[in-house]
């Protein structure tokens, strides 16, 4: 059960490690001429990443997914609010 | 653990660390204690408040701020994050072994924390200085002047962070002070620490 738990919080870390690599990535595509641009696409990509990323360290590390239903409400609806709000400013 | 369940509980229940009955029936219980998630969720209030006025003023200055974004070193961000995700994760584990009763992987893997903490902080004084010694600082513009708070009041928490990790390190190696209750509130506050520098890291460093 111990392994089990270990290679599951070692999982996560793997896929947080791998998705940040591709945010990075990302980052670096929204370039010309060596000049950072503007980019929709890119900006979605990366808020996407950094809110999956907020939920799975909340959910496994933080350990929500197990505790009181008041608590995974409340991460959720923070989660929600507020990448849903750095979105719609930057779109506005 | 409710209030009352703690009071109510023998002496002796602070080494045994096992959850109480109702808790190991239904899986569900809140991890640490009830005060320091009071603390974290109003920590994560405040910042998402910073975070969002950061971007309503790159929507008024959204020029300045891609131009300014372009002189931060991204690989250095990078690197930092994959750091502080490190970080939580040899945390993380640090709560599981302490669980399981094995005291000694626990205190390992908090020291394998902490030191991780340290390393961001060295890199990011790095970070700072190569800045400063560009000429960017709190008066250049904006941005950097958001670049400078947001990362200098994170830069606290870490710091705060390990005062904590330390504390638990200490609880972890004497037998007669160990509660579950502080290694998995340490453990909640440094997750924090490491989920409010994604958002930076996403918003400051990559938002194109």
């Amino acid at each position: 059960m111990k392994a089990l738990i270990n290679a599951r919080l070692t999982l996560v870390w793997l896929v947080l490690c791998a998705v940040t690599i591709v945010s990075w990535w990302l980052g670096g595509t929204a370039e010309h001429h060596g000049h950072f641009v503007f980019s929709t696409p890119v900006t979605i990509g990366v808020l996407a990443i950094g809110l999956f990323k907020c939920r799975l360290i909340m959910q496994n590390f933080m350990e929500v997914r197990t505790a009181p239903r008041w608590l995974r409400l409340f991460t959720d609806i923070w989660l929600v609010a507020f990448w849903g709000a750095v979105l719609a400013i930057y779109l506005y | 653990m409710t209030a009352t369940e703690r009071t109510m509980s023998p002496p002796h229940d602070r080494d045994t660390m096992s959850p109480t009955d109702e808790e190991a029936n239904s899986g569900i219980r809140l991890p640490g204690e009830g005060s320091m998630w009071v603390f974290v969720l109003g920590d994560m209030i405040i910042f998402g408040a910073y975070f969002v006025i950061f971007m309503i003023e790159r929507t008024s200055e959204s020029a300045v701020f891609l131009q300014s974004q372009q002189h931060l070193n991204q690989t250095i961000g990078l690197i930092n994050t994959l750091v502080m995700l490190t970080s939580s994760w040899f945390v993380a584990r640090a709560v599981r072994a302490c669980r399981a009763g094995d005291y000694q992987g626990a205190t390992r893997l908090t020291v394998c924390g902490f030191l991780c903490g340290v390393v961001f902080i060295l890199i990011k004084i790095y970070e700072w200085s190569v800045e400063i010694g560009h000429g960017y600082t709190l008066a250049s513009n904006d941005f950097f002047m958001f670049y400078f708070m947001l990362t200098g009041v994170h830069l606290l928490h870490v710091v705060l962070g390990l005062i904590i990790l330390g504390i638990v390190f200490r609880e972890l190696r004497r037998p007669t002070l160990r509660r579950a209750s502080m290694v998995e509130s340490g453990a909640t506050y440094w997750h924090m620490v490491d989920m409010l520098w994604i958002v930076i890291f996403a918003l400051v460093y990559l938002l194109r």
